[in-house]
């Protein structure tokens, strides 16, 4: 079972993805800020992670840059933030990110994207 | 054993030097040193009136140690100046900056609340988001009624998830109509959908106080 | 008395308030425990039910219920190679970066705080000198503070009961203690090898004089605080740290309910966080 990592401050929204993901048979933890989400991946390994932007003590964009920075596992990472300026994709993009979405996001755009990242989207 | 024994910690020669002068701390924050620029941030906790200058070199520095000296400042000097820098800074166009700051705001939770209202009604949505963060640590008898203006009326589907997100821990059955209504706002938005009953159902059977 | 019921939920609620503020997250499988002790605080404090208490709990501005309600989830007891897994840690990976990265031959030094009854202060030094090979090349020099200066005049006096020794292999026990009355004495040596102080963290100035350390231990003190505290607890430790020192917390606490400041660094043996260098 792939595991996937949910990255945010709000307990209803890592609940919603908790929700949408465990339906589709993902193994699925969370973290509620980037500090919170490295530590998660030191320790055991992700096959994908979830992340918002504006978060406490260390943000979606630290996050990756650490992440990024660090010999520790280099899962993909979506990032889904409520900014939707092109300047904020760009810099997601630059630090690592492997996909920008912007909030809310439909149960089906998650699952595709997901799976897509996976490798497992069917043809 | 080669444990060794001072008989007293450490004493830094250069923090015996550093200054308590506001004019010569003031110098030591625009300094190109962090380590000073750090040290003039925390020293400055003792001069009411430092705010400004503080805000002032929080908009610039690129340095977290410095940020993190100077919204620690902040706090505790806790006064206007310090409230009216902390929200333009919400309007920043860095993020790390922003998330900061409202770390800091929660941190200040009378000193926001007269400003509450407005900061609900801002013209920029994210600032409406930000302010939503700052209300889960205010200790306010306002609260839940200020969620309920924000899911009644907020145009901004981001702003009322935020502000749903809190009711689920804060709600009580007055917010149960306001939080239906905004199901029916955004009828074909699932997250909405799935956060109202979640609200909903944490409030569940209320008394109403 | 009527009967308090925490519901599905209020356990789910109050779990994930928990979370945020404390960082531990309870599953399923604790919920007896839980339940337990929350009705146990809810009737302690006179609230009518979970309702109430949440409320209170929540909006309370001292934060002392929650510090009330935090100590009786978890357990907060010091002992001898209590956490041992940070002190193997330290031998075993913290130490040599550090002695690597070293530009002089200055002592090694590591700040112990709070110092309670010394058990932690102690239990380093015996661990430095029983598994690190550095011992023989490096000075170390040990400091461990307290608010409390009852706790630091037992500390110096260095006498244990068998409960806090209990985890100790027996060749240490033999080696670095002698039995006494109905406990233990740590011998002399250990004794005097470690300076032992009585500090209030939160007074910067008083802080002025910690300076140029290598490893803060600060385990099982910070979840206690409140946010405010917490912060400026940081600030200490990073003000006290040399650019790259370490800071090693309690098994339940994470740098992501205090502090920014820090870099999150896995070792085999523990996760811990590290000061940024300055060239950073």
């Amino acid at each position: 079972m792939k595991r996937i990592l949910i990255v945010d401050d709000a307990a209803t929204v890592r609940l919603y993805y908790r929700t949408i993901l465990e339906s589709a048979n993902y193994s699925v933890e969370e973290a509620i800020n980037g500090i919170e989400a490295l530590e998660k991946i030191m320790l055991i390994s992700f096959d994908l992670c979830v992340v918002d932007i504006n978060m406490p003590k260390l943000d979606g964009y630290g996050f990756l840059k650490e992440l990024r920075r660090q010999a520790i596992d280099q899962p993909p990472v979506i990032m889904i933030s409520t900014e939707a300026q092109a300047s904020d994709r760009q810099q997601a993009y630059r630090l690592g990110a492997n996909l920008y979405l912007i909030k809310p996001v439909k149960p089906s755009e998650l699952l595709t994207h997901v799976r897509l990242l996976l490798g497992e989207a069917r043809a | 054993m080669p444990f060794i024994k001072k008989n007293n910690p450490t004493m830094d020669s250069y923090e015996h030097d550093c200054s308590r002068d506001l004019n010569e701390l003031a110098v030591q924050l625009v300094d190109e040193n962090p380590v000073i620029r750090r040290s003039a941030a925390l020293n400055l906790a003792e001069h009411q009136g430092a705010s400004e200058i503080l805000i002032d070199r929080l908009k610039q520095d690129r340095d977290i140690s410095v940020r993190d000296a100077i919204l620690t400042t902040l706090i505790s000097l806790g006064d206007t100046f310090a409230v009216i820098g902390l929200v333009e800074c919400l309007r920043s166009e860095d993020a790390a900056l922003r998330n900061e700051v409202v770390d800091a705001m929660k941190q200040l939770p009378e000193k926001v609340a007269p400003i509450m209202t407005s900061l609900l009604v801002d013209v920029n949505s994210d600032v409406r988001i930000f302010a939503v963060n700052i209300l889960e640590s205010l200790r306010h008898l306002q609260v839940e009624t200020w969620l309920d203006r924000v899911i009644e009326d907020d145009p901004h589907i981001n702003v009322c998830a935020t502000a749903v997100d809190l009711l689920g821990e804060v709600g009580t059955s007055t917010s149960r109509a306001a939080l239906i209504h905004l199901r029916s706002r955004f009828p074909d938005e699932p997250y909405i959908c799935f956060a109202v009953n979640l609200a909903l159902k944490r409030i569940g059977e209320d008394k109403g106080t | 008395m009527k009967k308090i019921i925490i519901s599905e939920d209020d356990f789910q609620k109050f779990r994930e308030f928990f979370y945020r503020k404390v960082g531990i997250s309870f599953e399923n499988d604790k919920r007896y425990f839980v339940d337990k002790r929350l009705i146990e605080r809810i009737e302690l404090t006179g609230a009518n039910d979970f309702r109430d208490y949440f409320i209170m709990l929540r909006f309370e501005a001292s934060g002392q219920e929650l510090q009330q309600l935090i100590n009786v989830m978890t357990i907060n007891e010091t002992y001898f190679f209590r956490e041992e897994y940070q002190f193997k840690c330290l031998v075993n990976s913290i130490l040599d970066e550090i002695t690597r990265n070293k530009k002089d031959t200055s002592p090694i030094r590591i700040w112990c705080v709070p110092s309670s009854s010394g058990e932690e202060a102690y239990s380093i030094a015996i661990y430095l000198l029983e598994h690190w090979p550095g011992m023989t090349k490096w000075d170390v020099e040990i400091i461990s503070s307290d608010i409390d200066s009852v706790m630091i005049e037992r500390a110096q006096r260095g006498h244990y009961s068998s409960r806090s020794v209990q985890y100790l292999p027996a060749t240490l026990l033999t080696k670095y203690f002698k039995p006494s009355g109905d406990g233990y004495q740590i011998c002399e040596d250990l004794r005097s090898s470690i300076e032992f102080t009585c500090v209030n963290l939160m007074d910067s100035v008083e802080m002025r004089a910690y300076r140029k350390f290598d490893v803060i231990f600060c385990r099982n003190l910070l979840i206690y605080f409140d946010d405010l505290s917490r912060r400026l607890a940081a600030e200490t430790f990073f003000d006290a740290l040399n650019p790259n020192g370490f800071v090693c917390l309690g098994y339940s606490e994470s740098m992501s309910r205090i502090s920014s400041l820090f870099r999150v660094r896995k070792f085999p043996e523990a996760i811990v966080y590290q000061k940024p260098g300055v060239d950073l």
